[in-house]
């Protein structure tokens, strides 16, 4: 009977784990947010999931994930540290492949379906003294676009997102739309 | 006795790794899915549509992941989109920001999320969420001063 109940806790789902301990996290204020500190394995969530697997974790396009040690599951790391509309491959790239201890925050919320959603705010290979900020993602954008340089966060700078909005208007409405919709909110 | 019931149980705390998928059609909304789960901007009707356009655009080309939020309300992580698998900031994604379309492609799910791989986008019905009355813009920043 006691193995039974060990092997049934280990196929439950570890939702209701805590991992806040020793986490050194600072809080974004969101409703749903929890401290968790943990190990884990980098790795392509495509290839985790369905087997596509290419090398080097598809050189920074893809979605990065952490598979935490202490239960298996697949935590999906949405936003880096930075407070500017940037997400976490970036950040994780360097350690595909690789197990590390991460800190940040852990987002469940069940009415909106969000499990197991995370934002990293610092890395560490294991076994590492220092850890590594979450916050690579504007400086490599800024060194593979010379030529957007200038003044103001990078999202006012960005050639694609400038692009769409020439095309479709800031409500993706389209253009005439775009300056009646302007008009009528801010005259 | 006990053999078959433990096995089974040992195969439910194994390793999920690259399940197998089911074939489905989803229709929904491109989204931004931290906006979404985190509510850092607000309520999820208030982070969808023509109202989070902008925002959207921001973070797909930020590399957050996109997700589809379908009509019952269940978000599929997407991970590929007919051939690109280009997630974290890819163009295709980016081009569908804020879109409702309909999707066919394999669905995964593990450990409490959805995952799908759009094989084909059927049909781009465009932006079909027009919610910019009831929420101005979402950050209220989106539109620079001077543009206003």
């Amino acid at each position: 009977m006691r193995y039974l109940l060990a092997l049934l806790a280990l196929a439950m789902p570890a939702a209701a784990q805590d991992f806040s301990e020793g986490s050194e996290a600072k809080s974004w204020n969101l409703y749903a947010e929890q401290p968790a500190r943990f190990e884990a394995k980098v790795v392509d969530i495509l290839c985790e999931v369905t087997g596509d697997c290419p090398e080097n974790c598809g050189d920074g396009t893809r979605q990065l994930g952490l598979v935490r040690s202490a239960d298996n599951v697949l935590v999906f790391p949405n936003k880096n540290s930075q407070p500017a509309f940037t997400g976490a491959a970036v950040e994780l790239l360097p350690f595909c492949g690789q197990d590390v201890e991460v800190d940040g925050l852990l987002i469940e919320d069940e009415d909106l379906g969000a499990r197991n959603i995370y934002l990293v705010q610092t890395i560490r290979r294991q076994g590492d003294a220092e850890w590594t900020k979450a916050n690579r993602w504007t400086k490599v954008w800024a060194d593979t676009h010379p030529d957007a340089a200038g003044k103001g966060p990078w999202f006012r700078r960005d050639p694609r997102v400038n692009a769409e909005i020439a095309r479709e208007g800031y409500f993706g409405l389209g253009a005439d739309k775009d300056a009646a919709i302007k008009d009528e909110l801010f005259e | 006795m006990l053999l078959r019931p433990l096995a089974a149980l040992l195969a439910l705390a194994a390793p999920l790794h690259a399940a197998e998928g089911t074939r489905i059609s989803v229709t929904g909304e491109i989204i931004d899915t931290w906006c979404y789960f985190s509510g850092v901007m607000g309520g999820p009707d208030a982070v969808v549509g023509s109202a989070h356009h902008t925002c959207a655009l921001w973070c797909s080309a930020g590399g957050i992941p996109v997700g589809l939020l379908a009509e019952d309300g269940t978000v599929y992580m997407v991970l590929k989109i007919e051939g690109s698998a280009e997630s974290a900031g890819g163009d295709t994604q980016l081009n569908l920001a804020s879109h409702q379309i309909v999707a066919d492609g394999m669905h995964y799910q593990r450990d409490g999320l959805n995952y799908l791989v759009v094989e084909k986008v059927v049909t781009d019905n465009d932006i079909t969420v027009e919610n910019h009355l009831d929420y101005g813009t979402v950050p209220p920043f989106a539109i620079p001063e001077g543009e206003r």
